[in-house]
């Protein structure tokens, strides 16, 4: 196997919102076609990291090279990246075929073809037989999948996903895991994934990326975090979480039967 | 975002912030230093201002304590209570806020003054002018906006408290006490506050059925329109102004209950044939209040004068359009459809900025764009005589058309506010990482998701407009005047019938207004749920 590209690198990446350090120097880079999980508490900066990567908000200090270029102050519509949000943000007065043309309708390039574009992605995600309804009408999960439909539109090489999965029930985050692995597979992007739940990050990364208060705690493959915790705190809080959900199951299975 | 995005909405942000500046700060800085030149001790310490302020608690006070009743009672019956017809309910109770305060005086002159329809027909004794004629004509002004505001707090009251507390064996008088009662409190307060302010800055009820019992808002109309004193004016300007002000303190500090994001469960409405009974009796009660004078305007408008000769006529109508009647409801419609568009564009930008683009200065606007409703319409009619006398906004329809916007300006604000707050927060980011820009999604996503509240801002900026006789009452003059003010004229007069047809074509035109905006907003909901 020939060795991975760096697809985005990150250096030295610091934000502060007034007198409140969010990041603190953060450095890391992400492979190409790999997929990173982002681990942390609520207010470990791991949203911050997203919002800077994409361009919706300015870093304090730092750089953010993809594919060798710098993109640190490129608009976040030159940048290759989309992003999905953990509450959809869908257009709600779009039916699901619009929400997934409309971006594409807007390139004079890609206009002529945007129906064929957004039908094929739908097909894709399972929805082309609810294109023509609203939103509002669809379940969470039937939701989220327009939203990653629409994200694919204008074939970004890197997805970013905000706890795109915490408003879903169990069920239908089993099934969404394996369609995120398939269209990984599929468009070979790179994915970046937030999340505060262990056991998702373990699940479907190449790497996770543990984060605490602003800093990166260990970058590592689930594997390595297992046998070479980097610290007390990786122990603690994720490994011995895991471990505790684990221990739960099997005495609620015992008590079952 | 990106910065030049940043910096659109920074010199949007500073126009705006100019533009209250002037049309809110800067007036009401004209009305304090107005004061300067007065001898304000004197004015407090004078029989007839001491007398006025009295009577002006006082009335208020009851006024206040009735109104809020009868809204509790009537909101109870809708949100509580399995009756039938609630929209038409509804309707009938907000009727009143369509026509002027002054109407609701004169309506009850011509039911129950010394020659009115009722005292005639049940051989009425004593007098309704004074007090008695101040409080049935205030509660009757102001009953349908407490009834509004307890309707959502009802309406918005989650039911699974209750539901726990039977579960736990707690007797219903202590459910009352302990979850109810606390939980009422607060918004309460807020309504009492709203209403006693609606009431104690009103001139037009206690100006035409008030007889010798002046209070302060008649004092200070006839300081500024009968004898000019601007500074007298200016002093009890700032008197009104400030319930005004506790009423917005206390509205903001209650407003900080933080957002309830759990999913409330609606009460299921009371069943009992008994309480389904006392409901209707009490609707069709509050119906017939409402009722009555606009029925009391028709017999009069339409015969050729009440009592003496009973013939149906259309001369009343005729001869109040001879009289400028065309043209001031003219001026009254123009205005009105200005004040509205004007409104809508800029508190939809303003509402924008602040619910969508959150910042130091977000903030700012926000609160300067409420604080009109700490100004009563009277203050901000005195403030903008003293900052623009002179210039050449004074004297035209324009100078009405701004001061209607800024007296009205909060509620639609708020609207929009609320509504642009609750569409998702990401929806420009994602537009952002797909190239969709900011003006784009504001076209094509907000603007069609907030119609029904762009109908609803548009149809209050321009039915207030129609309506109001305070702030526009200094500003106006003969060819600018509004056709609200025409009801005083003629009442004055002594030509009730023509007040009485000016009384119902405010009503008609607003109630046009309302039914266009109910119509367009049944075609969009539609249209969303069709596919």
């Amino acid at each position: 196997m020939e060795p991975l590209k760096d697809k985005l690198v990150v250096q030295e990446l610091s934000k502060e919102f007034g007198a409140n350090e969010v990041l603190h120097r953060i450095s890391f880079s992400v492979k190409d076609g790999e997929f990173l999980s982002i681990l942390g508490p609520s207010g470990c900066g791991k949203t911050t990291i997203l919002r800077i990567l994409t361009g919706l908000t300015p870093a304090t200090s730092g750089h953010i090279y993809k594919d060798g270029q710098e993109i640190t102050h490129l608009p976040p519509s030159k940048r290759g990246m989309g992003i999905v949000f953990q509450n959809y943000a869908l257009f709600e007065n779009m039916t699901v075929l619009r929400n997934v043309e409309y971006a594409i309708r807007l390139q004079p390039d890609l206009k002529p073809r945007s129906r064929e574009i957004a039908e094929n992605l739908l097909e894709m995600v399972g929805l082309k037989d609810h294109m023509k309804q609203y939103p509002h009408r669809l379940s969470g999960g039937q939701q989220q999948r327009v939203a990653i439909a629409r994200t694919l539109a204008l074939n970004p090489d890197v997805i970013l996903f905000d706890e795109p999965m915490s408003a879903l029930d169990v069920d239908t985050r089993l099934i969404l895991r394996e369609e995120l692995k398939k269209i990984q597979k599929q468009f070979g992007s790179t994915m970046i994934y937030i999340t505060h739940d262990q056991e998702e990050a373990f699940a479907l990364s190449d790497r996770i990326m543990v984060m605490k208060e602003g800093q990166i705690q260990q970058l590592d493959t689930p594997r390595n975090l297992v046998d070479h915790p980097a610290n007390e705190y990786i122990e603690r809080f994720v490994l011995h979480n895991i471990q505790l959900k684990i221990d739960s199951l099997i005495q609620y299975v015992r008590s079952e039967a | 975002m990106n910065r030049r995005s940043g910096y659109g909405s920074l010199s949007v942000k500073l126009l705006l912030a100019a533009f209250f500046i002037v049309a809110v700060i800067l007036p009401l800085i004209s009305m304090f230093s107005s004061i300067a030149g007065t001898d304000v001790k004197a004015i407090f310490t004078s029989a007839r201002f001491t007398t006025a302020l009295k009577n002006s608690l006082l009335s208020a006070g009851l006024a206040t304590l009735l109104s809020v009743l009868l809204a509790t009672a009537l909101a109870w019956c809708i949100v509580r209570i399995n009756i039938k017809w609630k929209g038409m309910w509804t309707l009938l109770f907000t009727l009143p806020m369509l026509i002027p305060s002054i109407s609701h005086g004169m309506g009850l002159i011509v039911l129950l003054g010394s020659n009115g329809v009722l005292t005639n027909l049940l051989g009425i004794q004593g007098s309704i002018y004074g007090l008695s004629g101040i409080l049935v004509g205030s509660v009757m002004y102001s009953f349908p906006v407490a009834f509004l505001m307890i309707v959502d707090i009802l309406r918005y009251e989650d039911s699974t408290p209750y539901e726990a507390a039977s579960l736990l064996g707690i007797p219903k008088w202590r459910q009352f006490t302990a979850i109810t009662l606390p939980y009422l409190r607060r918004p309460m307060i807020s309504v009492i506050f709203a209403t006693f302010t609606l009431i104690v800055t009103d001139y037009g009820v206690p100006i035409t059925i008030g007889g010798k019992f002046a209070t302060l808002p008649v004092l200070m109309y006839q300081d500024v329109i009968g004898l000019l004193d601007f500074g007298k004016g200016s002093v009890i300007g700032l008197v009104l102004l400030a319930p005004a002000l506790i009423a917005f303190v206390v509205d903001l500090m209650n407003k900080n209950r933080g957002n309830m994001s759990y999913a409330i469960r609606p009460f299921a409405p009371n069943r009992s044939k008994g309480s389904s009974a006392v409901a209707y009796a009490l609707c069709i009660a509050a119906s017939l209040l409402v009722f009555l004078p606009i029925a009391a305007f028709a017999i009069l408008t339409f015969v050729v004068k009440y009592p003496l000769n009973m013939t149906f006529t259309f001369n009343n109508m005729l001869r109040t359009l001879d009289m400028g009647g065309g043209q001031y409801l003219l001026n009254s419609v123009v205005i009105g459809l200005f004040v509205a568009v004007i409104g809508v564009v800029i508190s939809f930008a303003t509402a924008y900025l602040t619910a969508r683009m959150p910042s130091k200065s977000s903030r700012f606007l926000h609160l300067i764009s409420i604080t009109s409703l700490a100004i009563p319409g009277l203050a901000m009619g005195i403030s903008y005589v003293l900052f623009f006398k002179g210039s050449f906004l004074y004297g035209t329809l324009a100078i009405l058309i701004l001061v209607n916007l800024m007296h009205f300006f909060a509620s639609p604000y708020l609207m929009m506010y609320n509504t642009l707050g609750k569409l998702n927060g990401n929806l420009e980011a994602v537009g952002a990482t797909l190239g969709i820009g900011r003006m784009r999604i504001i076209k094509d996503v907000l603007i069609p998701q907030s119609r029904g509240t762009l109908a609803e801002m548009f149809s209050y900026f321009f039915v207030n407009s129609m309506m109001t006789i305070s702030a526009v009452s200094f500003l106006s003059n003969i060819n600018t005047q509004p056709i609200s003010l025409m009801i005083n004229a003629f009442e004055a007069q002594m030509l009730l019938e023509c007040a009485a047809f000016v009384s119902l074509l405010i009503l008609a035109v607003n109630l046009v207004m309302k039914g266009l905006i109910y119509l367009y907003k049944r075609k969009t909901q539609k249209g969303m749920e069709a596919k």
